[in-house]
């Protein structure tokens, strides 16, 4: 725990909630795959995520959204969560964690 | 949100459109329709309608359904119209097949008249609902502007289609309407094949295949004049050509002008095809990026062998096995190859996106088992080359056992497609209830046993 500063205490666990959630078609985490562009707390104690999806329009952003959503959901002395969809700036690969990028057997992510 | 939601009657559309498929092959097993008979036989014709119809028009209805929304970022604008068009578009077919069927034998008037009615009211409806859902989100980007096109050519091929059942059930004996029967069958096929087929299939896969490969988005000088070529050609051959042949000439000059602007616009689609396998992140290939490569080879060569056909002016013998080339090769095949991806994401929308952020959810390449796949695949690419090649050899005994080999690699690769929707390759830990085989329950983000 982190006694001084509470505050990063659950944006830590926040991200590490948001890493339940997959993206379906690469099979990884969004946090990862750089989906999640920020995670904020506000002086109440709400958590304030926004992300994005790897194209716009993709079929699965609802549920990315609710799922990501329902994550923080369990967030202990969380008092309010808002997640917000963004497609600025687009999403591009070189955004994915060298991690993910081991996993999926991506060489160089580069910028599009 | 911006999310675009579950085209409920997709999964209809699919395995009706597969069945066809399937009734196809047999076709050409048994020996109905061509060889056996001339090209413009009666039953070659209910064959080849069989095909472009139910297998290839059905497909590409109902991923548009799906896939048009996820272009434009938009939902569909009449989702509700989704199982009429589907209806009306399965029993004109059906009323089509009967009718060429007939022709030989008996009087195909009452099913010709039937087959209009129906096609016209279940493309009308499906034209009505895409064009709608595209004009909302203007300006469009390439793939979009591609699939604008092939709505476009599929009207142009349902008014020319129209024309012919209107001459053949008797309802119309005007001399263009003739006119049009008599020679513009060749500005038919290149609307219906070259247009709304192609043309549509181009648009979605250079959306689709960089999706899926994490490749970029194409849209540079190159494309816009692929594009620009195409839409040149199409307009060229079957309007300039219908004008000419209701004025009572021959279209073959806007025909060559067409070829003209067709054969670059094709060389830099398989230049912007080949370039997102090149540029793509995805080192490892998924088996419907790997497939969908053998659909382009097919489509190259097809193109190829229209050289040494306009060279020797011999149509009549390499016609039959461009065509098959192009009917089952480039179109069939990356039908079959990108239907293996959709099924298997759309049902892991319909069943795990609801799950997401609750526990652990499997990956979408976790309802597949792509090495069991890969086997059909590979016998239906061999079959179909085999087939073309037994075509232009003139041998139809090789010719029927090659459609028999794509009969058997379509059946276990329809067996792949039916596990998957039934969740059968999903490990144990993740196993759930699968979700209804031919429509989507709900488009509610729920899961489905917190439904009322």
């Amino acid at each position: 725990m982190n006694a001084d500063n509470p505050a990063a205490d659950t944006l830590e666990l926040a991200r590490a909630a948001l890493r339940t959630v997959i993206d379906p078609e690469l099979g990884y985490n969004i946090v990862d795959l750089g989906l999640v562009y920020a995670i904020e707390q506000d002086a109440a104690g709400g958590v304030h995520v926004r992300m994005t999806t790897t194209t716009r329009g993709c079929p699965a952003t609802d549920y990315l959204v609710q799922g990501a959503q329902q994550a923080l959901q369990q967030l202990p002395g969380c008092t309010g969560i808002e997640v917000e969809l963004t497609y600025d700036p687009p999403w591009s690969p070189e955004r994915i964690s060298p991690v993910a990028r081991l996993h999926l057997g991506i060489d160089r992510a580069s910028a599009w | 949100m911006l999310g675009v939601t579950l085209s409920r009657w997709t999964m209809s559309y699919f395995a009706l459109a597969l069945l066809a498929l399937l009734l196809g092959e047999l076709a050409l097993t048994l020996g109905w329709g061509y060889p056996r008979p001339p090209l413009n036989a009666p039953d070659t014709l209910a064959l080849v309608h069989l095909l472009a119809l139910g297998w290839l028009s059905l497909l590409l209805a109902g991923a548009l359904q799906q896939f048009v929304p996820v272009l434009v970022a938009r939902p569909l604008a009449h989702p509700r119209w989704s199982l009429p068009t589907l209806l009306l578009l399965a029993g004109g077919t059906a009323s089509l097949v009967a009718g060429f069927h007939a022709l030989a034998s008996g009087n195909p008037a009452g099913r010709f008249a039937l087959a209009a009615a129906l096609l016209g009211a279940g493309f009308g409806l499906l034209l009505w609902n895409l064009l709608h859902t595209l004009w909302r989100a203007r300006p469009w980007a390439l793939p979009a502007r591609f699939v604008a096109t092939g709505l476009f050519a599929l009207a142009l091929a349902l008014l020319l289609g129209l024309d012919f059942l209107s001459v053949l059930s008797g309802a119309e004996t005007g001399s263009w309407a003739v006119a049009l029967l008599g020679r513009g069958v060749p500005l038919h096929v290149i609307a219906a094949l070259g247009g709304w087929l192609s043309l549509t299939a181009a648009g979605v896969s250079y959306r689709l295949l960089a999706m899926f490969m994490l490749a970029p988005e194409l849209e540079r000088r190159g494309s816009r004049a692929a594009f620009a070529l195409a839409a040149s050609a199409l307009l060229l051959a079957v309007i300039g050509g219908a004008v000419l042949v209701i004025a009572g000439h021959d279209p073959r000059v806007p025909l060559i002008a067409a070829a003209l602007a067709g054969a670059p616009a094709l060389a830099l689609y398989l230049r912007d095809m080949r370039t997102l396998y090149r540029r793509r992140q995805r080192r490892v290939l998924e088996l419907n990026a790997r497939m969908s490569s053998a659909a382009l080879v097919a489509l190259a060569l097809a193109a190829a062998l229209m050289l040494p056909a306009w060279i020797g002016g011999d149509w009549q013998r390499w016609l039959p096995a461009i065509a098959y080339l192009l009917l089952f090769g480039w179109l069939g095949g990356l039908g079959l190859a990108q239907l293996y991806k959709i099924v298997a994401f759309l049902t892991w929308l319909e069943t795990f996106g609801p799950r997401l952020g609750q526990g652990p959810t499997p990956r979408v390449q976790d309802l597949v088992d792509e090495r069991r796949a890969r086997g059909g695949f590979v016998l239906y690419f061999a079959a179909v080359a085999l087939a073309a090649a037994m075509l232009l050899a003139d041998r139809p005994i090789v010719f029927r056992i090659a459609a028999l080999m794509q009969l058997l690699a379509t059946l276990a690769i329809a067996r792949e497609l039916w596990r998957t929707r039934r969740l059968r390759h999903l490990a144990a830990p993740h196993r759930v209830p699968p979700p209804a085989l031919l429509f989507v329950r709900g488009t509610s983000l729920s899961p489905p046993e917190n439904r009322p």
